[in-house]
C-alpha cells in the first residue's frame, strides 16, 4: 500500500523558487493494483513517480510506502561505463542486500539479458539496445511489491521485446505497477486503475477508462 | 521463468533490513565499485597510482634535496620531502576527489538507499587507502636506497595522518555540496588549494621560516599535521614552536560538522534534478 497525503512539490530553479508542480495530491494505492498515470506534459507525472519511489522528498506533505517499491524500471543512469556488465550487476545486487545469493541472481540476470560474452565487457562499449537489455534484466531481478515504470519506450530487438512483454505480464500478476505512458494501448494492457494529474491535483479513478476520459476531455477544452 | 523463487529469495523478501545494515551494505558495494573503477579504468591504471607520487617526489628532491641537506642536519632529505608530500596529499587528494563524488555518481541516487553523503565518505576512504599504499611503496623504495624509513613514534604518525585525512574529508563534504549548489565554488577552491602547496611546509622546515612570518604560516592547519608527522618519523626533528595537533583536529571537527550539516540540509536537493 502506498499512501500519498496532501503532497506539495516545487523545485528550486536557477532564479529562485519554481512554480508548484503538485498542490495537495492525495490518494492511496491499494496493494496489487496496477495504476496508469496520465496527464499532459509537465503535469508532474515524473515528479510524482520520483516522490513515490522515494528518490525525492515532497516540499510539504507525506508519502508512505508500506511495501517494497522499485526504482524506475529500465532506468539508464547508474551504469558505470568503465565497469563491465557483470560488475555493474554485482553492485546493484549488493545494494539490494543480495550478498548471499549473489551468484544465483547474477546467473539469472545474465541469462535474461542474453548479452553473451558482452556481459564481461565494459558497459561503455554497449549499444543502446544492449544497455536496455541489461537495465531491464536488472529491474526484473528483484522482488518488489510495486514496480515503477516511467515511459519505458521499447528498445531492443523484436525477440527481446517479446520477452520483456511476457515478463511484464507475469510481473503484473504478482505485483503492483505504477506506470506513466502516453501510449494508451500499453496502459490499457497492464493497468486497471488510473490517476489523472491536472493542475497540481491528483484525481483517482478506479477504472482506467474514466481517467483517460477525463484526461482527454481536459485536452479538448 | 527466468527469475524463479529460490528459498533464499523468499527468505530475503520476508526480512526487513535495518537502516544501519543497509548503510553498511551500500558502503561496501560503493567501495568495491569505486575501487574497481579507479584501479582498472585504463591500461594498468593501478600502476600510475603508484608511479605518480614517485615522479612528484623525484622532481621535488632534485630541486630542493641539496638545500635541505644543509638546512636540517640529521634528517634525510628524501624522507623529509616524502613525509611532507604524503601529509599534504592526504588532505588534497581526499578533499579534491570527494568533492567530485556527487557529480560522478549522480546516476546512483535513483536507488533510494544511496545517499550523496555515502559516495563522499566512500571516496575519501578509498583515497586514503590508495595514498597509504603508494606511501608504503615509496618508503620501501627509499628504504632500499638506504634511508631509515621506520617512524620512531608510530602513534603520532597515525594520529597526524588521521587528522589530515579527517580535515580532507571535512573539506570534501563541504565542497561536494557547495560544488553542486554553486558550481563556481569548485573553481575557487582549486585556486585556493594551489598556494597551500607552498604554504604547508612540504619542502622546508617551518622552523627555518623567520618568526615574523611563521605565525602566519601556522594559521594553515595542514602545517601542524605535516610537522607532527615529521616529529613522529625523525627523532632528531624539532617542530617549530606553536605547532599543535589539536589545532588541526579542531579544524577537522569544525569542517566535518559543517560538511555533514550541509549534507543533512541539502542532501535531498542534490538528488532532485
Amino acid at each position: 500500500m502506498i499512501i500519498v497525503d496532501d503532497v506539495y512539490k516545487r523545485y528550486q530553479t536557477d532564479h529562485g523558487v519554481g512554480k508548484w508542480v503538485l498542490q495537495g495530491a492525495t490518494f492511496t494505492i491499494p496493494p496489487k493494483v496496477n495504476v496508469g498515470l496520465v496527464g499532459r506534459n509537465g503535469a508532474g507525472k515524473s515528479t510524482l513517480l520520483r516522490l513515490i519511489g522515494g528518490t525525492d522528498k515532497p516540499t510539504r506533505g507525506r508519502v508512505e510506502r508500506r511495501c517494497r517499491v522499485s526504482w524506475p524500471m529500465g532506468f539508464g543512469g547508474g551504469l558505470q561505463g568503465v565497469l563491465t556488465g557483470r560488475q555493474n550487476t554485482k553492485f546493484v545486487c549488493r545494494i539490494h542486500g543480495h550478498e548471499q545469493d549473489l551468484a544465483d541472481l547474477l546467473a539469472n540476470i545474465e541469462e535474461f539479458a542474453e548479452l553473451g560474452d558482452a556481459f564481461d565487457e565494459p558497459v561503455k562499449t554497449y549499444s543502446s539496445g544492449m544497455k536496455a537489455r541489461l537495465q531491464f534484466a536488472l529491474s526484473l531481478a528483484f522482488d518488489f511489491d510495486v514496480y515503477i515504470s516511467d515511459e519505458v519506450t521499447a528498445t531492443g530487438d523484436a525477440a527481446f521485446l517479446k520477452k520483456t512483454t511476457e515478463a511484464f505480464e507475469k510481473l503484473v500478476d504478482r505485483a503492483g505497477l505504477i506506470m506513466v505512458s502516453h501510449a494508451e494501448g500499453t496502459l490499457r494492457k497492464f493497468c486497471t486503475a488510473g490517476i489523472w494529474l491536472h493542475e497540481g491535483k491528483a484525481h483517482w479513478f478506479d477504472r482506467l477508462d474514466d481517467a483517460l476520459k477525463a484526461y482527454k476531455k481536459s485536452l479538448t477544452v | 521463468m527466468a527469475f524463479a523463487d529460490s528459498a533464499a529469495k523468499i527468505q530475503h523478501r520476508n526480512t526487513v533490513r535495518s537502516t544501519v545494515s543497509i548503510t553498511c551494505i551500500v558502503w561496501k558495494a560503493l567501495f568495491l565499485r569505486e575501487a574497481v573503477a579507479r584501479l582498472f579504468a585504463g591500461r594498468a591504471a593501478w600502476a600510475w597510482i603508484l608511479v605518480e607520487p614517485v615522479v612528484h617526489l623525484g622532481y621535488l628532491y632534485v630541486l630542493f634535496g641539496f638545500i635541505l641537506q644543509r638546512l636540517i642536519s640529521g634528517v634525510d632529505g628524501g624522507m623529509f620531502i616524502t613525509t611532507g608530500v604524503v601529509g599534504f596529499l592526504m588532505v588534497q587528494n581526499t578533499a579534491m576527489r570527494s568533492k567530485e563524488a556527487i557529480t560522478a555518481n549522480v546516476g546512483l541516487f535513483t536507488y533510494r538507499q544511496v545517499f550523496p553523503v555515502d559516495t563522499v565518505l566512500v571516496r575519501a576512504a578509498l583515497e586514503a587507502m590508495l595514498l597509504l599504499a603508494s606511501a608504503l611503496f615509496l618508503l620501501t623504495g627509499l628504504g632500499l636506497f638506504g634511508s631509515s624509513v621506520l617512524p620512531h613514534d608510530v602513534l603520532s604518525v597515525m594520529v597526524a595522518l588521521s587528522a589530515l585525512w579527517l580535515s580532507g574529508l571535512g573539506l570534501g563534504l563541504m565542497m561536494s555540496v557547495a560544488n553542486e549548489l554553486i558550481p563556481e565554488v569548485g573553481k575557487v577552491t582549486d585556486m585556493l588549494f594551489r598556494p597551500l602547496y607552498f604554504l604547508s611546509g612540504i619542502m622546508y622546515p617551518v622552523s627555518a621560516i623567520p618568526p615574523a612570518y611563521r605565525d602566519w604560516l601556522l594559521v594553515n592547519p595542514f602545517v601542524h599535521g605535516i610537522e607532527t608527522l615529521r616529529t613522529g618519523f625523525f627523532p632528531q626533528y624539532h617542530a617549530a614552536d606553536g605547532v599543535s595537533l589539536s589545532y588541526l583536529l579542531g579544524f577537522a571537527l569544525v569542517t566535518l560538522c559543517l560538511g555533514l550539516a550541509l549534507h543533512v540540509r541539502f542532501g535531498r536537493r542534490l538528488v532532485a534534478q
